[in-house]
């Protein structure tokens, strides 16, 4: 027990014996040699990503003629019968669901790891 | 509310945002420098230059921190590492034996003025003990984390530490008033 109290006294006066070393431009100076950060990265990953969408969109209009399938599958949707329509809507949902907590468990492992 | 050392580092990898980095290097530039300072035995340009490396280098490897440690420990590390490899370049990275450890412990060689002074007495532990009470001791690591930051098994740092500690009181008994 005693032994206890004197590391942790000898533990207490070392901690109490290192002074704070006052930072005198020593940040100042560790900030000046800092490589210039890229921020064109991010802007330039954006912008390929908004062109794909646009390119990928305008084909897909242009090869489903004038975006005719759209109203074909709409047209199919109304027809079905209300049980039917209620049973896609929830096998939609459950299926987002389930995508959205494998991606959310997959981060959180990755996160603790 | 300020801001936590994980938010800071978010903000580095997200944004590159430096002043935030500049906040990190002022919360922890004293403890780095004072550990650096003392594995030195206290040569301060020395340890100021290493203390500049080792943050150029955090920011540098900043995407190497997972936040599975605390900041503070990732950057001990990289202290550590930097002391190292200076040290193995000036091939001053040696060991100190008991033999002269015991020499050093001489009353006579000591300076009185210094009888009391627990860092000087620190400083005259050998690199591995003096680090181990560094880190374990002083900065308040456990000694997981001081394994990790140091490299070596985690029994060798409990041993180390045990007999850093030992040496230690030692040495303020024989320093003390008779």
């Amino acid at each position: 027990m005693d032994e206890i109290s004197e590391e942790d006294q000898l533990d207490r006066q070392l901690r109490e014996a290192a002074p704070y070393i006052d930072d005198n431009g020593f940040t100042a100076c560790v900030l000046q040699q800092l490589p210039a950060p890229r921020r064109t990265r991010r802007s330039f990953r954006g912008a390929i990503l908004l062109a794909t969408t646009l390119i990928a969109s305008a084909l897909a209009y242009i090869a489903s003629d004038g975006g005719r399938f759209l109203i074909v599958a709409m047209e199919r949707l109304v027809a079905l019968p209300t049980v039917w329509l209620f049973a896609f809507a929830l096998g939609s949902g459950l299926l987002v669901m389930t995508a959205g907590a494998i991606a959310a468990i997959a981060k959180a492992s990755e996160l603790h790891r | 509310m300020e801001l936590t050392d994980a938010d800071l580092v978010a903000r580095v990898l997200l944004d590159a945002d430096q002043h935030a980095f500049g906040e990190l290097v002022r919360r922890h530039q004293s403890t780095v420098r004072g550990l650096l300072r003392q594995l030195t035995r206290t040569d301060l340009a020395l340890a100021d230059d290493l203390a500049q490396e080792t943050f150029l280098r955090a920011y540098k490897n900043i995407r190497g921190f997972r936040g599975e440690a605390r900041f503070s420990t990732w950057l001990y590390r990289i202290a550590y590492n930097c002391f190292r490899e200076d040290a193995r370049r000036r091939k001053e990275f040696v060991g100190v034996d008991e033999e002269q450890l015991q020499a050093e412990h001489d009353p006579q060689i000591v300076d009185s003025a210094l009888r009391h002074d627990l860092m000087h007495a620190l400083s005259l532990l050998p690199l591995h003990e003096r680090s181990a009470v560094l880190l374990c001791c002083q900065n308040g690591l456990s000694h997981d984390e001081a394994s990790r930051v140091l490299g070596i098994p985690l029994g060798t740092v409990k041993t180390n530490v045990l007999r850093g500690r030992e040496k230690l009181k030692r040495t303020l008994v024989e320093w003390g008033p008779n």
